[in-house]
């Protein structure tokens, strides 16, 4: 036959309902062998004060030991009946009951699998979000190298619309046309001479042949 | 019995209840078998002597036994809290009636066990970042377009630059 070592119910009351019987019994036991010492106690006193009576000590003993062996008797057999009606009607926590510091196993039944899908699903939202994070920065790094270029380019328009501002303001006319017909001219300048170097390149070269 | 107008009357009885009368009913019961007929049938000689000594003799065995075994009874109680306890347990009993299956119990296993109380607390983590993820998400989308918009002005930028120098060549 198991013994139910009622666990639980030690989590709940905080002791072994088995340990808190016995305890009971125990101190129960040894208030009866106390009374029982007193009662005899009290008789052998009354006694003394009969100096004539036939009754020995050592009768008193035999009767207090079978009075004593009558209530140990009546009392192992009465406690174990409250032994066992506590222990099933009181000291105990019926199989559908669930202690309230242990809703989360009623409320969170996960297997080991879901178990290890959950704990991976953190892992991947955490690697998800450091992604985020560092293309994030990588955005933000190169908006600020926008600022600088544009910046820079800005510069280089505003420049543009600086000299034309001045040619306006000293009436040169159009300054981007003469510029333009000058260099259009060094350019057919240029033409000019590459014509002309090649010409004589071919001149020498009859020469030499000639 | 007097039937009380209480605010709510129990049908069966509390825990509490229930080891009140299992423990007067074993000092009852003991009492009964320890009867004065027992107790001057064993002590004959001295009863024979002194009746009225040995009667209030055995009223005070059995009175002191009786208190004794209450004043322990009470100790356990206070000691243990039970009737705190008790009432707690009843309660809980009352709000089960309707689960007919039976509950979680601890499986002895420390690292089985400990996964469920973990899950409030993954769950937590999880929602949290899927919510940092969002707004991340969310953040990135917007500096993305202005990381567009920025390209583009650039490139706006490069041609006139490009149409100025046309027109001074």
């Amino acid at each position: 036959m198991s013994v139910n070592p009622m666990a639980y119910e030690a989590q709940f009351f905080g002791f072994t309902p088995q340990t808190c019987m016995l305890r009971i019994y125990i101190a129960f036991q040894d208030y009866l062998f106390e009374m029982m010492l007193v009662v005899e106690s009290v008789i052998l006193k009354k006694l003394d004060g009969f100096p004539g009576c036939k009754i020995s000590t050592f009768q008193i003993r035999k009767s207090t030991e079978k009075f004593l062996l009558f209530m140990k008797q009546h009392f192992d057999k009465l406690f174990s009946k409250m032994e066992e009606m506590l222990l099933q009607l009181v000291l105990n926590i019926p199989k559908n009951v669930l202690l309230p510091e242990d809703k989360v196993h009623e409320q969170y039944p996960y297997s080991k699998a879901q178990f290890q899908a959950l704990q991976d699903e953190i892992h991947q939202l955490q690697q998800q979000y450091r992604a985020e994070a560092s293309a994030g920065q990588a955005l933000r790094a190169e908006l600020e190298e926008q600022k600088a270029v544009q910046a820079e380019l800005e510069k280089i328009l505003q420049w543009f619309d600086g000299l034309e501002n001045i040619c306006r303001e000293h009436g040169t006319g159009n300054l981007e046309e003469s510029f333009a017909f000058l260099t259009q001219n060094s350019k057919k300048l240029q033409d000019v001479l590459k014509d002309v170097e090649e010409k004589s390149k071919k001149l020498k070269q009859h020469d030499q042949l000639l | 019995a007097g039937g009380e107008d209480g605010p709510s009357v129990q049908a069966t009885p509390g825990r509490a209840e229930v080891f009140a009368t299992v423990v007067d009913t074993f000092l009852e019961k003991l009492v009964a078998a320890g009867s004065y007929q027992k107790f001057a049938n064993c002590y004959r000689c001295f009863y024979k002597l002194q009746p009225e000594v040995t009667r209030s003799i055995y009223d005070q065995f059995i009175s002191q036994l009786q208190t004794s075994v209450k004043d322990e009874i009470q100790e356990v109680k206070n000691e243990g809290n039970l009737e705190l306890l008790f009432n707690s347990l009843d309660k809980m009993v009352e709000e089960a009636k309707n689960q007919e299956e039976p509950a979680w119990r601890p499986s002895g296993i420390p690292e089985e066990d400990i996964r469920s109380a973990m899950v409030p607390y993954l769950l937590k983590h999880r929602s949290y970042l899927r919510k940092i993820l969002k707004e991340k998400e969310e953040e990135n989308r917007k500096v993305a377009e202005s990381v567009l918009a920025g390209r583009n002005r650039i490139g706006e930028l490069q041609q006139l630059i490009q149409a100025r120098k046309h027109a001074w060549q």
